[in-house]
């Protein structure tokens, strides 16, 4: 994917803004040959499932050749107003960097609230394709820190 | 003064707090739920931080991320507001423990006005007097039966805890006691976290009167007058006027001297108020006091001149009241009418939805305080209220045509408003000769009447 484009930090948490405050359960944007899709976490069995959205055709199903499988890049998002730090102390390597691949349940940063150190852990396995926050940077509710791509 | 505060709320109170702060040339923090986003106090305001979901309980009450962002951001100090946490004696003792200025009372006054059972107490020893009931809780049928017949029936049950009628009942008769407090009890555990109730004797046809005080902490303590708030609907105000018309000068005076004299005996700090039920023979009860500034406090502010939120941030700065009760003038005649996102021809159900055209009112002597803008969806998470318009007139009359004639401006497309009710208020002919008391609704205005 090196040389393309790619979605700068603030359009893809304008996506999830806009995929947050509505109804949308999917949503899939490309660029270049870029693709960001962003899927609500929610695992209410009663809730309309993305079923209901994937079975769209494409769009020029005959002149375009198959194509690579796309990119679902999910983000972490801060479950709490706080301070990022990627590492659990100034001195010690940072949990993930760029590229990692890390597995479900494993801590990929840490968001200091109240004088309390949380660990916050990846719900999917995969690689970190990107870290969104600076270190030590104020993170506010629901803000995307790092997107896992969960088919790499 | 502060530098920086944190306005925990939303809506039109987030933004005239934010108004009041820029013009002590303070810097502000808004906090926003997920459905705020667009919210105008999360534009107006110097910063703005997320909080979390819709859900009023993970966001507005949120209180370990309010305070996260109030350390994060510098705040030295919080504004509540009014509904969320601004009488949770608990959030103010949170604040102060963290050495974050609670821009209120102190907690103990909101606790000692927040059990409504207490606070008649306290009121009763301060020499005010009560609606005649149970001095503090009733827990049995038997208890409140002793009562009954002592003050005589109807009576009403209500929630030490409660407010805005929930958790209410009224009483005819001892055999409906039994059930009566059963019902009450449950309500008011499911509403407020706790069943507990005490009695009251049921005044018909009794007026709302209520007198706003400030009080500086350092002994000095003024009222700002009173205001009327009988045009209620479901014991929610939906029309409020400074002054109260037709009350005699003995009530006046006795009315704002109770309220300064329980504001000097429970000590308090900042702005409050004090509601009275007043019967038809001018003989007034203290019902309750509200720690904090209240919806209807505009219609204070422009029969005094005075700016109440500002008073506020300066006395929890720890600066001295800015007058003496003597330098308060009081001028002309202020309405408040409260336009809900609601259907007033349908049972005022509400009617959230996205504004899209917006023209406001103006011209001489109106005021409007909105969060609201054309384009702006105003999400069903909260409170219904999208814009208060307060219009000021030399004299009663010239009041209400003012406000008639801002009513007929206000135009607001793409939601139902409860602007047709207050026309229909407004025209009401016991209502201009001031003849109000809280049925006021129900016995005088035909709902029917309204374009569907």
């Amino acid at each position: 994917m090196s040389g393309e484009r790619a979605f700068n930090v603030e359009e893809i948490r304008e996506l999830v803004r806009i995929v947050s405050e509505s109804e949308i359960v999917e949503l899939e944007v490309e660029t270049g040959n870029l693709r960001v899709a962003i899927r609500k976490a929610r695992t209410n069995a009663s809730a309309p499932t993305p079923q209901a959205l994937s079975p769209a055709p494409p769009a020029a199903p005959v002149e375009r050749p198959p194509e690579a499988p796309p990119s679902r890049w999910v983000p972490i998002t801060a479950p709490m107003v706080g301070t990022f730090y990627r590492a659990p102390s100034p001195d010690a390597p940072p949990f993930v960097a760029e590229g990692d691949r890390v597995s479900s349940g494993q801590t990929v940063c840490i968001i200091e609230a109240m004088k309390m150190f949380n660990e916050i852990q990846t719900e999917v396995g995969g690689r970190v394709v990107r870290i969104l926050v600076e270190n030590g940077a104020p993170v506010e509710y629901g803000q995307p820190l790092m997107l896992i791509d969960p088919e790499d | 003064m502060f530098r920086k505060v944190l306005v925990a709320n939303r809506g039109e109170i987030a933004v005239r707090v934010i108004r009041a702060c820029r013009e002590l040339g303070i810097r502000t923090v808004a906090v926003y739920s997920e459905a705020d986003r667009s919210s105008l106090h999360v534009r107006l305001a110097d910063e703005a931080f997320c909080i979390g979901p819709p859900p009023a309980t993970d966001s507005y009450l949120n209180i370990p991320n309010i305070l996260s962002t109030a350390e994060l951001t510098g705040a030295e100090a919080i504004h509540p507001g009014y509904g969320f946490l601004a009488e949770n004696p608990r959030f103010a003792e949170i604040c102060r423990d963290a050495g974050i200025v609670f821009i209120g009372p102190t907690p103990e006054a909101i606790e000692a006005m927040g059990n409504k059972a207490r606070a008649r107490e306290v009121a009763q020893k301060a020499g005010i007097p009560v609606v005649p009931g149970s001095n503090g809780p009733v827990h049995t049928a038997e208890e409140a039966a002793t009562i009954g017949q002592r003050i005589g029936y109807p009576l009403v049950l209500k929630a030490s805890a409660g407010g805005g009628g929930r958790g209410m009942r009224l009483v005819h008769s001892p055999q409906d006691l039994t059930r009566a407090i059963q019902a009450a009890s449950r309500e008011a555990e499911a509403a407020f976290g706790s069943g507990e109730l005490y009695v009251e004797k049921y005044l018909e046809e009794p007026r709302h009167i209520e007198v706003q005080i400030l009080a500086d902490g350092k002994g000095n303590v003024v009222h700002l007058g009173e205001r009327e708030c009988s045009i209620q609907r479901r014991h929610q105000k939906l029309l409020e006027e400074a002054p109260a018309p037709g009350i005699s000068p003995r009530l006046r005076t006795n009315l704002h001297r109770a309220a300064v004299r329980l504001a000097q005996a429970i000590h308090y700090t900042s702005a409050g108020t004090i509601e009275f039920l007043v019967d038809r023979d001018e003989n007034f009860y203290f019902l309750e006091m509200n720690t904090r500034i209240q919806v209807e406090h505009p219609v204070t502010e422009m029969i005094t001149g005075l700016d109440l939120v500002r008073e506020q941030i300066r006395i929890a700065a720890g600066e001295r009241l800015s007058w003496s009760q003597r330098e308060i003038e009081f001028r002309g005649h202020a309405i408040e009418c409260r336009i809900n996102a609601e259907d007033p021809a349908n049972d005022f159900r509400p009617s959230p939805g996205t504004v899209r055209g917006l023209v406001l009112p103006g011209g001489p002597g109106i005021r409007v305080d909105t969060h609201v803008y054309a384009g702006y969806t105003i999400p069903p998470y909260y409170d219904s209220l999208v814009a208060k318009v307060i219009a000021w007139g030399r004299d009663r009359a010239e009041a209400i045509a003012r406000m008639d004639r801002a009513l007929r401006e206000f135009e607001v497309v793409g939601i139902r408003t409860t602007i047709p009710f207050h026309r229909l208020v407004l025209e009401n002919a016991f209502f201009r000769r001031g003849e109000v008391y809280t049925n006021f609704v129900q016995r005088r205005i035909d709902l029917s009447a309204l374009p569907r």
